[in-house]
């Protein structure tokens, strides 16, 4: 096995040796001529010298054709020499009596010369056309395919991969390593191939991943006993402009959409200070209003406007209170910052809560609980939770019709406990559900419900930071707002009591 | 008591500190000031106060750190102001020996009602403790572990009385989740909350008119109960 091995490889490399080539092109055309030589030999009673001499251009012929142009005068000369040997009296000898025959000899050697060498230029140059057609063809293949692995990739490191194994695959070095500078966020990549190869020595070549504007990286690579061919160093070169290409593309991509969060977050902010400035304003004037009314005395101290006014004052500063909660529960959102305070608590107690903190504004709108007796505990933040059921609430008040009620309910569902609010209001466009958590989605003009456009927004940021889901769904008859919470706390269900 | 109860008031806003003075001034209290921390020691130190109100955010140190230091000396009530979203620093106070909070912002009846009550308590303390509570129907009597409820009684596990005798006991004060949990289940099960979520609720059921509206077991979000008294 190993013997036969160790041949082949002998054999392949015997085969590429170009010294074995040139030896034995020019056995062959000995050979030839040889063969030649004793042909005519065989039919030379038949045949005049001059055939004879035309004859010997045949041989000529096949071997420039065959093994080039050195091949080619080499068997120009031999054929002169066979010819005068073997068919110029005095036979056997190299030496010429008859000055016709000199003449033919001289003639015969020019012609051979002159037509080995014509057409060993012309084969030379169609096999140097179609190897270069071949080597085109090959350059343009290797481009085509790294460029459509290229195409639609967007994160450096999957560049850095598909350069290195094009690269391996395409020049077959030892090893590639590829180097892709951090940028601004984005760390630096490093990738190398293949994977068992390790540096033992410093690589034989680095280029630098350049584009116009700047330098992406660096490409160092390893070789073995070969240099680089001119068209090998050209494709190299352009592979590297087009991984640095598709480099810089990724990062005009991250700063284009840069600038378009940052458009959108400015718009938001605009929306927030329009909508927060007006929410704020609405409840100071009407206290304001009743502030000083009450002051000047214009309302008699004892009437029933009186007590309007007060109460009035009163609702209106929970509601800024409820306001600045939001905005602070939103930037702590934004920010990542809403750390859960997370233990076990019965979310019908908190629905409780909360209905009974809101009872003035629920006046029109009464709440039915629909919660099971064994309903489990969840792990929630039970303040948290109060918000995601005071918002859902005040938006149920906001678009239900007044004398409606709203119905607070919770089952098991799986992994999940699901909970629902449903009211009577009317349906929502079905465009709209999907985004009515959005911040500042709202589906009615702004100054026909009053609202910051926050409430939902912030209930999913709660629910979803209890690793649940928050959804809404038009009804037969109104509309209901869903969200699930996780059963368990750390893997665990909630550990029941053991009464003594 | 010939003269009106001493509150000392710790707290660098000036508007509540004028808007408080003003309303416990008109209520019969006499009012001292502080702005920071270390004055509000010093007073409470040199003046004696029956109640301190404190601000959970100082100047020059931490509300928690003031509530430690006086608890250090005295066993005068105090009442903490927080704001919504903090019910860590709540908690905390709460167990280093603050009697009662009130989150900003709040209506001027639940401060005066959580002064009376810290007035009441450390009278309390000082004479005999009461072992009949009642609020509404209910008379809880702590020494012959009954109930009733217009009169009729009640029945209770062991662990449920335990729970509503301690509550009663310590009436209209919050008390945190923890505290409870030690006193009734002990050091070692303190952090299996879901206990006391399942027995306020069966509390719940037996003594209030309608257990979905709570009017004596009281839920402090974040904090914990209250056994309220219909004062």
């Amino acid at each position: 096995m190993n013997g036969s091995k160790l041949i082949k490889i002998l054999w392949m490399k015997i085969r590429h040796n170009r010294i074995v080539i040139i030896v034995c092109k020019l056995l062959g055309t000995m050979l030839c001529i040889g063969l030649m030589t004793f042909i005519f030999h065989l039919f030379e009673p038949f045949l005049a010298i001059q055939y004879i001499a035309l004859l010997y251009l045949l041989p000529v012929m096949i071997c420039t054709v065959l093994w080039g142009i050195t091949a080619g005068i080499l068997s120009a000369f031999l054929s002169f020499l066979a010819f005068n040997y073997f068919f110029i009296q005095p036979f056997f000898s190299l030496w010429v009596h008859e000055s016709q025959d000199l003449i033919t000899l001289t003639l015969f050697l020019i012609v051979a010369t002159v037509m080995s060498q014509l057409i060993g230029q012309a084969r030379d140059a169609a096999r140097e056309a179609v190897r270069m057609a071949r080597l085109r063809e090959w350059e343009a293949t290797c481009m085509y395919q790294l460029i459509s692995a290229l195409s639609g990739l967007t994160d450096t490191s999957d560049i850095a991969q598909v350069l290195v194994d094009h690269m391996l695959d395409t020049f077959h070095f030892v090893r590639v390593e590829i180097l892709i500078k951090g940028w601004e966020e984005d760390p630096a990549v490093l990738r190398t191939g293949p994977a068992s190869s390790l540096p033992e020595t410093s690589p034989n070549s680095t280029i630098m991943l350049t584009t116009a504007r700047k330098t992406e990286g660096e490409i160092h690579i390893w070789y073995q006993n070969k240099t680089l061919s001119n068209e090998e160093s050209r494709l190299l070169q352009a592979f590297c402009d087009q991984g640095a290409l598709a480099i810089e593309r990724i990062h005009l991509t991250k700063v284009e959409n840069k600038a378009r969060v940052l458009e959108e977050s400015d718009r938001i902010k605009t929306s927030l200070l329009n909508s927060v400035s007006h929410e704020l304003r609405t409840p100071l004037a009407a206290i304001k209003a009743s502030v000083s009314s009450l002051r000047i005395g214009a309302i008699d101290w004892d009437s029933a406007a009186r007590v309007e006014l007060l109460t009035t004052m009163e609702e209106e500063t929970d509601q800024l209170n409820l306001l600045v909660g939001n905005l602070l529960d939103m930037s702590r959102i934004e920010a990542g910052a809403l750390n859960p305070h997370i233990n076990w608590n019965s979310v019908p107690e908190i629905a409780m809560s909360v209905t009974t903190k809101m009872r003035s504004r629920l006046q029109d709108h009464p709440i039915i609980y629909n919660f099971p007796n064994n309903l489990p505990l969840v792990p929630t933040d039970f303040v948290m939770m109060e918000q995601v059921f005071t918002n859902l609430i005040s938006n149920s008040i906001k678009y239900a019709p007044a004398s409606t009620n709203i119905l607070i309910s919770g089952k098991e569902q799986e992994d999940f406990l699901l909970f629902s609010v449903e009211n009577q209001s009317p349906p929502v466009p079905d465009e709209h559900l999907e985004h009515i958590f959005d911040k500042f989605h709202r589906i009615t003009q702004a100054d026909k419900v009053t609202g910051t456009g926050l409430g939902l927004s912030i209930c999913k940021g709660i629910i979803e930071a209890h690793g649940g889901k928050i959804w809404a769904e038009n009804l037969a008859d109104g509309f209901s707002f869903f969200f699930t919470l996780p059963r368990k706390l750390n893997g665990a269900l909630p550990e029941t009591p053991k009464d003594s | 008591m010939d003269k009106d109860p001493l509150i000392l008031l710790i707290d660098d806003e000036s508007q509540i500190l004028r808007a408080l003075k003003t309303i416990l001034a008109a209520n019969h209290f006499r009012i001292i000031s502080a702005i920071n921390g270390e004055q509000g020691l010093a007073l409470a130190a040199a003046q004696a106060p029956a109640v301190i109100i404190l601000d959970l955010t100082l100047p020059d140190m931490d509300g928690i750190q003031v509530c430690e230091q006086i608890r250090e000396w005295s066993t005068v009530p105090i009442i903490v102001l927080s704001v919504r979203d903090n019910e860590k620093d709540k908690v905390a106070v709460l167990d280093k020996g603050a009697d009662d909070y009130l989150t900003k912002p709040f209506g001027i009846e639940e401060l005066l009602a959580r002064i009376r009550v810290a007035l009441r308590h450390s009278q309390l303390s000082i004479g005999n403790k009461e072992t009949v509570i009642t609020t509404g129907s209910i008379s809880i009597d702590l020494a012959k572990h009954l109930v009733t409820i217009n009169g009729e009684e009640i029945k209770f596990t062991a662990t449920e009385f335990k729970l509503l005798s301690y509550l009663a006991a310590h009436s209209d004060r919050v008390l945190t989740h923890q505290t409870i949990m030690m006193h009734v289940w002990g050091m070692e099960e303190a952090d299996h909350i879901e206990y006391l979520r399942v027995y306020i609720g069966q509390l719940r059921k037996k003594i209030e008119v309608n257990p979905d509206d709570p009017k004596i077991l009281i839920t402090d979000p974040g904090v914990g109960y209250r056994f309220k008294t219909s004062e």
